[in-house]
């Protein structure tokens, strides 16, 4: 297979998953022009952090005046599992450049990776395969930044009835509802969901790190249960 | 300090997703690390939406005068039924709309 084949089977392979991205990105759009942020710093930062989720945490602790230290962990934790689909693909990207892996790395999201990582295992001896990863990671790249920019300029025009920002918790719902596949992960969504509902009606500062914990401790703890 | 706070996470961001494929740390991590990545986005973002859905007031809950609460129970089970993002997003926004312009609790 010629760069170009590559290139293009992780454009057309990417693309339907953008009926799910394009309308968070317009929803990340209008909420970081609520929560105070100019329409430049809405807009780059879509390319500096590139992690939906993320950013749209980030916006909603601004909004509510969360420590600064609280926003950047948070960021962090959420963007951890990128950690791992990291050390997945090293596999097949170890003998590119310098260069290229770090393009590659920025472009590493949820969504790339779910569709690179198939071609990567099912098509290992394929020529180019890092091609894929960078069609699928610029198509979501693109589609992202042209949603943040129509959320961004856009916004004030939509219907208030609609009250788009209950769109953020259903696709956090519909994020996480998919991992919980064991006993130890269903206890980790308890656990952090009545720790965060106590600490929170306690009004203590780094509720969401600390109920993040409690629920990564209860997971690890019940483990064996899984077995 | 947004500004600051954005670039910050970018670099963070980045971090987590280059160090791996940069090759500096061994590539085998101990199996209590790689569940607790497992883990790390559950335990954080279930706090977000219990947020989100909850209503505060002077640090007391309500519960029961909410659509919000009944709305993400429908999209709960929804996503469990469908698995499907669009599904799970677009079911929970219409029974949310519903309740909140037509039903009176």
């Amino acid at each position: 297979m010629k760069k170009i084949e590559v290139f293009k089977q992780g454009i057309f392979e990417e693309l339907p998953l953008q009926l799910g991205v394009f309308p968070f990105g317009i929803i990340y759009g209008i909420m970081a022009i609520e929560s105070g942020l100019t329409p430049m710093q809405a807009f780059l930062m879509s390319s500096i952090i590139f992690g939906g989720a993320s950013q749209v945490a980030f916006v909603q602790l601004i909004s509510s005046n969360t420590p600064f230290g609280v926003i950047v962990t948070t960021v962090g934790a959420i963007n951890s599992r990128h950690f791992l689909y990291s050390i997945s693909m090293m596999e097949y990207l170890k003998s590119l450049s310098l260069k290229w892996r770090i393009v590659l790395a920025y472009l590493l999201t949820d969504e790339a990776y779910a569709i690179s990582i198939r071609k990567f295992i099912n098509e290992p001896n394929i020529s180019f395969l890092h091609f894929h990863l960078l069609g699928t990671g610029m198509t979501l790249f693109l589609s992202w930044q042209t949603s943040t920019l129509m959320g961004v300029f856009l916004g004030g025009d939509l219907p208030q009835f609609l009250d788009l920002q209950f769109i953020i918790p259903l696709t956090f719902i519909a994020i996480i509802v998919p991992m919980i596949k064991s006993v130890s992960t269903f206890l980790v969504v308890i656990a952090s969901a009545f720790s965060g509902l106590i600490l929170k009606s306690l009004d203590i500062n780094f509720w969401i790190i600390i109920s993040g914990i409690i629920g990564v401790v209860i997971g690890l703890a019940s483990s064996r249960l899984d077995k | 300090m947004i500004w600051s706070g954005i670039i910050i996470c970018g670099v963070i961001t980045f971090l987590i997703r280059f160090i791996p494929m940069s090759g500096i740390i061994s590539k085998e991590l101990s199996p209590s690390a790689k569940n607790s990545f497992k883990y790390i986005p559950l335990a954080v973002l279930t706090p977000i939406i219990i947020n989100d859905l909850s209503i505060f007031e002077n640090n007391t809950l309500f519960l029961f005068k909410n659509y919000k609460i009944y709305a993400g129970l429908i999209s709960i089970i929804v996503a469990f039924i469908t698995n499907n993002i669009l599904a799970t997003i677009s079911i929970g926004m219409a029974s949310y709309i519903f309740m909140s312009n037509f039903i009176n609790i």
